[in-house]
């Protein structure tokens, strides 16, 4: 699914560099990454999702060099292909929630918003338990309910990877194995590939396969 | 099928016919039939006016005087209606002389007043026995003190029509020429009325007459007539009061006839004659008078006088 | 569009305090210069309308503008006062047909507008109900002024005194509804007409009173001799015109004396009207006479002198709104970093942003452009009225 070799990249400002040997991740892997604050966790995240570009190296995600595409190319591949869900759930405050999960669809050309996109939406949003909250503004959501809204988002244009930057970082301890649960089962019903940072501890051992980037060339091995 | 389109056909012929005939009638029927030429209507406030303006107009005109035959249009009021009409009218002939007070109290259309006196204000007579009311500061003054009866000088009568003339053709100039020789004729009469008169004062100038209303200041001016006026109705009896001021009137003024404007009781005129004053009619005529017109009734005016002038 | 018009409209309509304010700001920066631009227009016009119905003005030397508002608007501005006579005068030439005005009274806050009927058939004006001027004491109500009073015929008004302590004489008189007018959309439409002899009743120049003659009570009269009968300020005068009373109403003085404000003077024709102004140039008088289309043409001149004024004034305070309303986008944009980063990490395309803040500028303008556009209309719609209540009243 991922695949990465001789990244290297470097932030303008000259602060930080990230090189990358050698990384892969399978079809339908769900793999947390962990490591120390200013590791390269986020940048990561941010190069397979065609935010940044390397200096050197390639990535493909999908068998989509996604270091070969031009700004427009990546921004349409990123919508179509990525699914993200952010620690701080980045949801519009003047949208309700319906509008929230359908935003994706209204801001690019490259997804066509319709009734089966609406209908799959709600079917979502049904599995996530939040389907009697669609029109309520997104500010009656408890964090729990912001959450899967994020996820439905994530979810809706059906991508191949799901971005998790801290998804469960703003969560109490109760709702944060529910969501993560929430993730992983849509994960699996969507044949998408999850690649997760994470700080939480007690959460690694759900995943298929833990990346420290204390060791990040060296090959880890599956759990 | 076949009688139907006959029937058809000719429906046909007669409407055209008819189109054509209408068609053709329509030049001569709108050169055959006259516009109405529209008339004046004009109104006044007194019989005499009303003959000068008939006179003058004759059939160019219709002239209205509204007051009851009964009144004293002088001291005619009329009712709403009446204002309405007089205000629709095309022309307003007022005597002038605050003849009419009415007009003082009335919305009239000024443009289509006529004052037929205004040549001649400087020649109304003014009341010296009236008594007068003052209040504030604006002095002495007296509401009665322009006499109205300018009619009975027949040479400022003759100066009524030229204004109502002037008027008329103001309001018709098309028509002016016919209204210039009504006034002449009219001019004529009056003249012929100015002169009698005059002719027959000439035989006793010194003559002293009593009056029984104060009307007939204008004639005594014009004609030299020595009058004292009282202030008598014809049809009541004096009282006392008024035989006395008669008296010391006869003391100073020796008259030997009564000028009446109207017939008068036979009381009055019997006690009358027991003082040596007889008793003659002139009337106003500021109404329409019972028979005859203006000139008939001034010419028996001019008859009746003729008994104190013998 | 649609996509970036609906997440536009979502943001405007939650964002409502925000909303509320631009649209509100354009809406009034727009409206003014329009406003401003239609009633002056309208002022224009009517003005120059009335003044081209009245063809010539003639009344006391001085402010040719008082006379012409006082005559044309019967404004609160009093002219210097002329005699009677004047109308005679004019009467006389055969040149003109004079219609007087004796604008100077007022009848709760109306102006009282004392003439002739010759008024009513210059000015076309008709009838809606009731009847004419007839008697003394009537009046004559313009449409306004039965609508706003809730007058209609048979009904009574009173004239008001001329300032609180009215010890000069002018007595409140209580006037009788002849008739309503229809309504002609002109100055006539505010007024209380009453023949030129009411007018002067009101003043005090003519009244009413018991006849003096036969007055009984020795404590009114001041002095009596064989020929005239002085009465002292007791004396009651009556302060409504009936039938019963009407005999007793009378002037005293010569009436050529007395007062008006000015005179409409309707010329034959152009040479009659041209010859009427030269006798005025040529006669030793304290009166002039005047074309009221002269005197508005220099009124409007300096209007619309203030009015380019006014408009430079407003382009800079709308320079400074529409700035103001930039600096409003562009710090909205500022704390809309987070959503704008989110759309761009969801993969929105490049021109997202722009989209989006075009079409709330294109919401709020056309929010803007909708009231401004109802608000001129309705202006408008009622901008005789306006200009004839708030302009030239």
């Amino acid at each position: 699914m991922i695949r990465i070799r001789s990244l290297e990249f470097q932030y303008p400002s000259g602060d930080f560099r990230l090189e990358v040997p050698e990384f892969s991740i399978e079809q339908s892997e769900k793999v947390a990454v962990i490591g120390p604050s200013g590791s390269g966790k986020t940048t990561l995240l941010n190069l397979l999702a065609g935010i940044f570009t390397p200096e050197k190296g390639t990535i493909e995600v999908g068998n989509i060099g996604v270091n070969r595409l031009t700004e427009d190319e990546r921004r349409d591949f990123r919508i179509v292909n990525i699914g993200f869900v952010f620690q701080n759930f980045e949801l519009l405050d003047y949208l309700s929630v319906m509008d929230n999960i359908l935003h994706p669809y209204r801001i690019t050309g490259a997804l066509r918003l319709n009734k089966e996109v609406c209908a799959r939406a709600a079917e979502l949003a049904q599995d996530m338990g939040i389907s009697d909250k669609l029109k309520q503004p997104v500010n009656n959501l408890s964090q729990g309910e912001k959450q899967r809204a994020v996820i439905c988002r994530a979810l809706l244009a059906r991508p191949k990877l799901i971005l998790a930057d801290e998804a469960t970082g703003n969560l109490d301890p109760k709702n944060k194995f529910r969501i993560l649960d929430l993730l992983f089962r849509s994960v699996e019903d969507h044949n998408s590939t999850l690649l997760a940072v994470t700080h939480d501890h007690e959460l690694l051992e759900k995943f298929d396969r833990i990346i420290d980037f204390k060791n990040f060339q060296k090959d880890f091995p599956r759990v | 099928m076949q009688l139907t389109k006959n029937k058809n056909k000719k429906i046909i012929y007669l409407l055209g016919l008819g189109l054509i005939i209408y068609v053709l009638g329509l030049p001569s029927y709108s050169f055959a039939v006259k516009k109405p030429t529209s008339k004046l209507t004009v109104f006044v406030v007194n019989y005499p006016l009303k003959y000068f303006a008939e006179r003058i107009a004759g059939e160019h005109a219709r002239v209205v005087f509204p007051a009851p035959k009964e009144v004293d249009p002088a001291f005619w009021m009329p009712d709403a209606e009446t204002i309405q009409k007089y205000q629709r009218a095309d022309l307003i002939l007022l005597n002038g002389a605050h003849y009419a007070k009415w007009v003082q109290r009335v919305t009239l259309p000024q443009f289509r007043l006529v004052n037929t006196s205004a040549a001649f204000k400087d020649r109304y007579i003014r009341a010296d026995e009236m008594i007068t009311h003052t209040h504030g500061s604006e002095g002495e003054h007296s509401h009665e003190g322009i006499l109205f009866t300018t009619w009975l000088d027949f040479d400022l009568a003759t100066e009524h029509a030229r204004a109502i003339e002037k008027a008329l053709s103001r309001k018709k100039p098309e028509l002016s020429k016919v209204f210039g020789a009504n006034l002449e004729s009219l001019e004529r009469d009056l003249k012929n009325l100015d002169g009698e008169i005059k002719l027959l004062v000439s035989q006793k100038p010194s003559n002293l007459l009593v009056a029984s209303h104060p009307v007939y200041q204008y004639l005594a001016r014009r004609y030299g007539l020595n009058v004292v006026s009282l202030l008598w109705e014809p049809d009541k009896i004096p009282g006392d009061r008024e035989w006395n001021k008669l008296r010391a009137i006869l003391r100073r003024h020796p008259a030997r006839w009564m000028i009446w404007e109207g017939p008068a009781n036979s009381t009055s005129i019997d006690k009358l004659r027991s003082m040596g004053v007889n008793s003659l009619v002139f009337y106003p005529c500021a109404n329409v008078p019972e028979k005859g017109d203006f000139l008939d009734v001034m010419r028996q005016n001019i008859e009746n006088l003729k008994k104190a002038f013998k | 569009m649609f996509d970036s018009l609906y997440i536009a409209w979502k943001y405007v309509r939650f964002n409502k305090f925000k909303s509320v304010i631009l649209v509100t700001c354009i809406t009034l920066i727009a409206l003014l210069p329009l406003s401003l631009e239609l009633l002056l227009n309208e002022s224009e016009k009517q003005l120059m309308a009335r003044a081209k119905s009245t063809p010539l003005l003639v009344g006391a030397k001085g402010s040719a503008l008082d006379l012409a508002m006082n005559s044309l608007y019967f404004d609160d501005e009093i002219p210097e006062l002329v005699a009677m006579d004047e109308v005679n005068y004019v009467n006389e030439t055969q040149l003109a047909m004079p219609i007087p005005l004796y604008v100077r009274f007022k009848a709760r806050g109306y102006p009282v507008v004392g003439t002739t009927l010759d008024y009513f058939d210059y000015r076309n004006l008709e009838l809606a109900s009731g009847n004419s001027l007839a008697i003394l004491g009537e009046c004559v109500l313009g449409a306004t002024v039965a609508d706003q009073l809730g007058l209609k015929p048979g009904d009574s008004l009173i004239s008001s005194p001329e300032n609180l302590f009215d010890l000069a004489g002018v007595y409140p008189l209580k006037m009788k509804v002849a008739g309503i007018l229809q309504k002609s959309n002109t100055a006539d439409d505010r007024a209380v007409f009453v023949d030129l002899k009411t007018a002067w009743i009101i003043q005090g120049l003519g009244h009413g009173h018991k006849d003096l003659k036969k007055n009984k009570d020795p404590t009114v009269i001041l002095k009596r001799t064989d020929t005239n009968v002085a009465a002292n300020a007791k004396l009651d005068h009556y302060n409504e015109i009936t039938r019963n009373n009407l005999d007793s109403f009378h002037f005293h003085g010569n009436l050529g004396t007395y007062p008006i404000t000015g005179l409409i003077a309707v010329p034959l024709d152009t040479k009659s009207g041209t010859l009427l102004r030269g006798r005025y140039l040529t006669r030793k008088t304290s009166n002039q006479i005047l074309k009221p289309t002269e005197v508005i043409e220099g009124l409007l001149e300096n209007i619309f002198k203030i009015k380019n004024l006014i408009d430079s004034v407003i382009l800079f305070v709308g320079s400074a709104t529409v700035l103001a309303i930039i600096l409003v986008f562009a710090l909205s944009l500022r704390i809309r970093q987070n959503e704008i980063l989110t759309i761009f990490k969801l993969g929105c395309r490049r021109m997202t942003i722009a989209r989006l803040m075009a079409a709330e500028i294109c919401i709020i303008v056309l929010t803007s452009g909708f009231f401004c556009g109802g608000l001129v209309a309705l202006i408008d719609y009622f901008a005789d009225d306006l200009v004839r209540t708030l302009v030239i009243r």
